[in-house]
C-alpha cells in the first residue's frame, strides 16, 4: 500500500515539473511570437485548431460571474463505438462512462471509489437489512423538462428487473423486491434477502435514471431505448455510427455547470491515431495510448498523462482442479517477477497487488505480498515432487492491456524455474468458450484474466472463489473450492454491519492468498492523456475518465 | 448487349445463393457462444438465454438458414445482435463512406499509376523506368498499417496540414485515399508498363511513329487504349476489393467505413452483421465486373456480347 502511495505521489511531482517546464517553454514563445505585436492574446501559440473563440472564453473565465463557455467543444478519442445507449443495457464502462455525461445514479463514487450521494441525498437501512428508504434530490429536471422523482425512481428500478428488458448487468438490481415511492422525494426498497452491497450497487450505470416520459419519445421505446433523457450537465446530441457522438450543455442542470457547451466523443479505434490526434492539437483528450508510447506522452510537454488507478485485477487463475498441490500453486506464485514485469511490458500502468482484490473496494485489506524468489519456487516445486511440471497456458489478445505480452512474459518466468508451458493465445469470444468450459472439459491448467466489479464492493469480485459458482454455473473460472472460504462469503453477503463485513472479507482474502488458487499479479491502471491546454481532467477508479468539467488551463 | 446483362444477372442470382450459403456457413464455424458474447461475463444465464432467443440462435441450423434465406430475398438482413439495429441501418450507414473512400483511392491510384506505367514503358530500361518499378515495389511491399502511420505523423503531427483522422472535414479524406491508392498505383503501373510494353513493339505503333504522328498521340491514343483492357481488369478487381472495407485503412484513419464494422461485428459474434457484409460485398463485387465487361467493348469496339 505505502509502495503504491508513495508511487502516486512521485507521479505527481513529475507531473508538477513538467508542467513547469511547459508553462516556461509556452512563456518563451510568448515572448518570441509577442515582439512584433502589442498583444499577446492574439499570439499565444494554439494548437487547439477547432477552438479558434478561446481567447474569448479565456476572458469569460476571468470575469467574476459566469465561468461557462458559451460556445466551445470539448473533444475527446475514444475506441468503442456504442452498442446500446441504454443505461441499463450497457457491458462495456467505456459507453456506461460517455453515457454519464446524459444521465445520472442514484450513488455515484469518488476518486477513491467511495460512495457518495448523487440523485440520492440520503439513505437509512432497517436492521434486517431488508428496507431502504432513499431520500431524494429535489429540484431536479430531466431534459426534456419532467420532474425528476420518486415516481421516476420506481420506474427506472422496475425496468431494469423487467426480463422483458436486455439487461446484461442484472444481478446489481436482482434482490430488489418491491420500489415504493412514499411521498414526492422518498422511495422505499424492499429487498428479498439482504443485500449489503446495494447502496454501492446503485453508482453502477446500468440503474442511471432516465425519464419515464422519455420511453415514449421519439426513436426511443420500452426494451428498445436509443436516445438517453436523463437528468445529467449534457443532452443528447447527434450520433453517427462508428464516428462520432456529441452532447450539448443542459442548462437547466441541478448541479454546477460545466464548462463546455459541447463535448464530442470520436470513435478512433486505432491507439497510435488517437495519440496522433492528441500530438497533432486536434483533440484534447484520448483514454488508453498505446501503453508503449507513455514514456514518450510523459515527456511531451504539450501533454499531461494520468495513469488512473483502476479497480481491475490482472490474475492467471489455475486451473484448481488439475493443479492440486497448493505448494506448486505458492512455487509458481514465487516464480514472477512482477515488478519488472510492471515495468517492462506494461510501462508501469499497474500496481502490484497485496489482496485478491483491488484496494479501492470495499473489503480489501492487505494481505501480503509475493516476492520473486524463483529458489524458493523450485525449492517448492521438489517438495510438491512437480519437477517436471507441464502447463496448459491460454490467454486472450486485446482485452486488456497488453495481456498476451504479459502472459507472454509470465510464461516465461515460470520456464525458468523448470515448467514446461504450452502457451496459447486466442480471441476474446474464444477464450471465453475455453474458459466457462465446465470442470471436466477445461483444456487448460492456467488462464489470464481480469476482473473489475460494477461497483466497488469485494461481493462481486469474491464470487468467483465460490465453488457453487464453477462454470457452467458462474465465472469461478479458477475452479477453487474451500468450505471454509464458501461459507465466510455466504456470511458477508448478508452481513449487515459493515465493519463486520470488511473483516469477513479481510479473512476469507488471507485464505484465499496463503492458498494461492491465482497467480496474483496486478490492477491495471487506465491511462488518460490530454492536451497541456486543458485542465481538470479527472478519473473515477472504475477505469473512467472524468471530465465533464474539463476547462481551458489558464 | 442487353441479353448479355440480363444473362449475367441470371448467373449473379446463383452465385448469391451460393453466397449465402458460405456467408451462413462460416460464422457457425466461428468459435465461441455469440449470445455470451453478446451479453457479457456478468449476464445471468437467463439473461444469455433470454439473448439466444432473441438471435433466433435456439433453433436448428438448417431453420435459421431458412429463415435467413427467405428474409433476405425481401431485402431484410434481420436485426444486428448487438445493436438491435436492422443490419440493412448499419451496413447502410457506412457503405457510402465506403464506396467514397474505394473511389478516390482507386481514382488517384488509376490516373498516379497509368500515368507512371507509361512513363516507364516509354523510358523502358532507363532511369525513369526503373524509378516507377521501384516505387510499385515500394507501394505493393510497404504494409497499408504503417504507411498510415506515417502519413498521420508527417501530414498531421509535424507538419500540420490534415486531420488525423475522421471523416467530418474535406480534407479527411486525403490521407486515407492516399495510403489505399499508393497499392492501387503500384499494382496498375505494373500491368500498363508490362501492357504497354507489348503493344508498343506491334506493327501499328511501328507505322504511327513513323508516319509522323506526334509521339504522344501515338502513345496515348493508339498505344494506350489497346493496352488498356488488362489495365481495366486490375483496375475493376482492386475498386471491387476496396468495396468490401479497406479494414486497416478505416482502422488507422477512424474511417467509419464498412470493413470497420465487419471486424467488430466478428468480435462480438454479431452473425446477422458479418452476414448481411458479406451478402452486400459480393453483390458489389458482382456489379463492378459486369460494368467492367461492359466497359471493355467500349475501349475495344471490337469486343462484342
Amino acid at each position: 500500500m505505502g509502495g503504491v502511495e508513495i508511487g502516486r505521489a512521485r507521479r505527481g511531482r513529475h507531473r508538477t515539473l513538467t508542467r513547469l517546464v511547459a508553462s516556461l517553454a509556452v512563456a518563451a514563445m510568448v515572448v518570441v511570437a509577442c515582439a512584433p505585436t502589442d498583444d499577446p492574446e492574439d499570439t499565444l501559440p494554439d494548437p487547439e485548431v477547432e477552438e479558434t473563440e478561446e481567447p474569448e472564453d479565456e476572458e469569460a473565465a476571468e470575469g467574476p460571474t459566469t465561468d461557462i463557455a458559451d460556445d466551445a467543444t470539448f473533444q475527446m478519442a475514444v475506441g468503442v463505438d456504442f452498442d446500446t445507449f441504454d443505461p441499463a443495457g450497457t457491458t462495456t464502462t467505456t459507453i456506461g462512462n460517455m453515457l454519464t455525461y446524459m444521465v445520472e445514479t442514484l450513488t455515484r463514487i469518488d476518486e477513491d471509489g467511495e460512495v457518495l450521494p448523487g440523485l440520492a441525498t440520503d439513505w437509512s437501512v432497517t436492521e434486517d437489512g431488508l428496507t431502504y428508504t432513499i431520500e431524494l434530490q429535489q429540484d431536479v429536471v430531466f431534459h426534456d423538462g419532467t420532474p425528476f422523482n420518486a415516481e421516476a425512481v420506481v420506474f427506472n428500478l422496475e425496468r431494469v428487473q423487467d426480463p422483458d428488458v436486455e439487461v446484461p448487468i442484472r444481478a446489481a438490481f436482482e434482490p430488489i423486491d418491491t420500489v415504493t415511492a412514499i411521498d414526492e422525494h422518498t422511495v422505499e426498497v424492499a429487498l428479498e434477502r439482504p443485500f449489503p452491497p446495494f447502496i454501492a450497487a446503485l453508482s453502477f450505470e446500468g440503474g442511471a435514471i432516465i425519464s419515464p416520459d422519455s420511453v415514449d419519445a421519439e426513436g426511443n421505446s420500452y426494451t428498445e431505448y436509443t436516445r438517453p433523457v436523463g437528468t445529467g450537465p449534457y443532452t443528447y446530441g447527434e450520433y453517427s455510427a462508428g464516428e462520432r457522438f456529441t452532447v450539448q450543455r443542459f442548462d437547466d442542470y441541478w448541479g454546477e455547470l460545466p464548462y463546455y457547451s459541447d463535448v464530442e466523443f470520436q470513435i478512433v479505434p486505432e491507439a497510435a491515431t488517437r495519440v496522433s490526434l492528441l500530438r497533432a492539437g486536434q483533440i484534447d483528450m484520448i483514454i488508453l495510448p498505446p501503453i508503449s508510447d507513455l514514456p514518450a506522452l510523459e515527456e511531451d510537454p504539450a501533454v499531461e498523462v494520468l495513469l488512473a488507478p483502476g479497480n481491475r485485477t490482472i490474475f492467471m487463475a489455475f486451473n484448481n482442479n488439475t493443479v492440486e498441490d497448493p505448494r506448486v500453486r505458492q512455487a509458481l506464485n514465487y516464480a514472477i517477477d512482477r515488478e519488472s514485469i510492471i515495468e517492462r511490458v506494461l510501462f508501469d500502468a499497474a500496481d502490484p497487488v497485496d489482496a485478491p482484490m483491488d484496494e479501492s473496494l470495499f473489503g480489501h485489506c492487505s494481505v501480503g505480498e509475493w516476492p520473486y524468489d524463483p529458489d524458493r519456487a523450485r525449492e517448492l516445486l521438489a517438495e510438491a515432487g512437480a519437477e517436471d511440471l507441464e502447463l496448459r497456458f491460454i490467454a486472450p489478445t486485446g482485452r486488456y492491456v497488453q495481456d498476451a505480452e504479459v502472459a507472454q512474459a509470465v510464461s516465461g518466468f515460470l520456464e525458468e524455474v523448470g515448467v514446461s508451458v504450452d502457451f496459447e493465445t486466442m480471441d476474446w469470444p474464444t477464450y471465453v468458450g475455453r474458459i466457462t468450459a465446465p470442470a471436466e472439459e477445461q483444456e487448460q491448467d492456467l488462464h489470464l484474466l481480469g476482473w473489475a466489479p460494477s461497483y466497488m464492493d469485494s461481493f462481486q469480485h469474491m464470487v468467483i472463489f465460490q465453488s457453487d459458482q464453477q462454470p457452467p454455473n458462474g465465472l469461478a473460472t479458477a475452479f477453487y473450492s474451500n468450505p471454509e472460504v464458501d461459507q465466510i462469503l455466504a456470511d458477508a453477503a448478508v452481513e449487515i454491519d459493515e465493519g463486520a463485513r470488511a473483516d469477513l472479507y479481510c479473512g476469507a482474502s488471507e485464505i484465499i492468498w496463503d492458498e494461492a488458487p491465482w497467480i496474483f499479479m496486478y490492477s491495471q491502471r487506465f491511462p488518460i492523456a490530454y492536451s497541456a491546454d486543458v485542465t481538470n481532467v479527472s478519473f473515477r477508479p472504475n477505469e473512467s475518465f472524468y471530465a465533464v468539467y474539463a476547462r481551458p488551463a489558464s | 448487349m442487353l441479353t448479355y446483362i440480363a444473362r449475367r444477372l441470371a448467373v449473379s442470382v446463383v452465385t448469391l445463393l451460393g453466397v449465402t450459403v458460405i456467408a451462413f456457413g462460416l460464422v457457425q464455424m466461428l468459435p465461441g457462444d455469440p449470445a455470451r458474447t453478446i451479453a457479457g461475463l456478468l449476464a445471468s444465464d437467463e439473461d444469455v438465454e433470454r439473448i439466444r432467443t432473441r438471435m433466433g440462435l435456439d433453433e436448428p441450423v438448417l431453420v435459421q438458414y431458412g429463415q435467413f434465406v427467405s428474409r433476405l430475398v425481401t431485402g431484410d438482413l434481420g436485426e444486428s445482435a448487438r445493436t438491435r439495429r436492422p443490419v440493412t441501418t448499419e451496413i447502410g450507414a457506412r457503405l457510402p463512406k465506403t464506396i467514397e473512400l474505394a473511389a478516390a483511392g482507386t481514382i488517384i491510384g488509376s490516373v498516379l499509376g497509368i500515368f507512371a506505367g507509361v512513363v516507364a514503358a516509354r523510358f523502358r530500361n532507363r532511369f525513369l523506368d526503373h524509378s516507377v518499378s521501384m516505387g510499385s515495389l515500394i507501394g505493393i511491399s510497404m504494409p497499408v498499417y504503417w504507411l498510415g502511420l506515417l502519413l498521420i505523423m508527417l501530414f498531421a503531427v509535424n507538419l500540420g496540414w490534415l486531420p488525423a483522422a475522421g471523416a467530418d472535414r474535406r480534407t479527411s479524406i486525403i490521407l486515407p485515399a492516399f495510403t489505399i491508392g499508393l497499392f492501387t498505383m503500384a499494382l496498375v503501373a505494373r500491368m500498363t508498363r508490362s501492357s504497354m510494353l507489348e503493344v508498343l513493339e506491334q506493327d501499328f505503333v511501328r507505322t504511327a511513329f513513323s508516319k509522323g504522328v506526334a509521339d504522344r498521340n501515338v502513345v496515348y491514343r493508339h498505344a494506350l487504349r489497346n493496352a488498356f483492357i488488362p489495365v481495366l481488369t486490375v483496375i475493376g478487381i482492386q475498386f471491387g476489393s476496396l468495396l468490401g472495407g479497406a479494414v486497416l485503412t478505416e482502422f488507422v484513419f477512424a474511417w467509419p467505413g464498412i470493413g470497420r464494422l465487419l471486424v467488430d461485428s466478428i468480435f462480438a459474434r454479431d452473425f446477422p452483421v458479418v452476414q448481411g457484409i458479406i451478402i452486400v460485398f459480393a453483390l458489389m463485387f458482382i456489379v463492378v465486373n459486369l460494368v467492367v465487361d461492359i466497359l471493355y467493348s467500349y475501349v475495344n469496339p471490337k469486343i462484342q456480347y
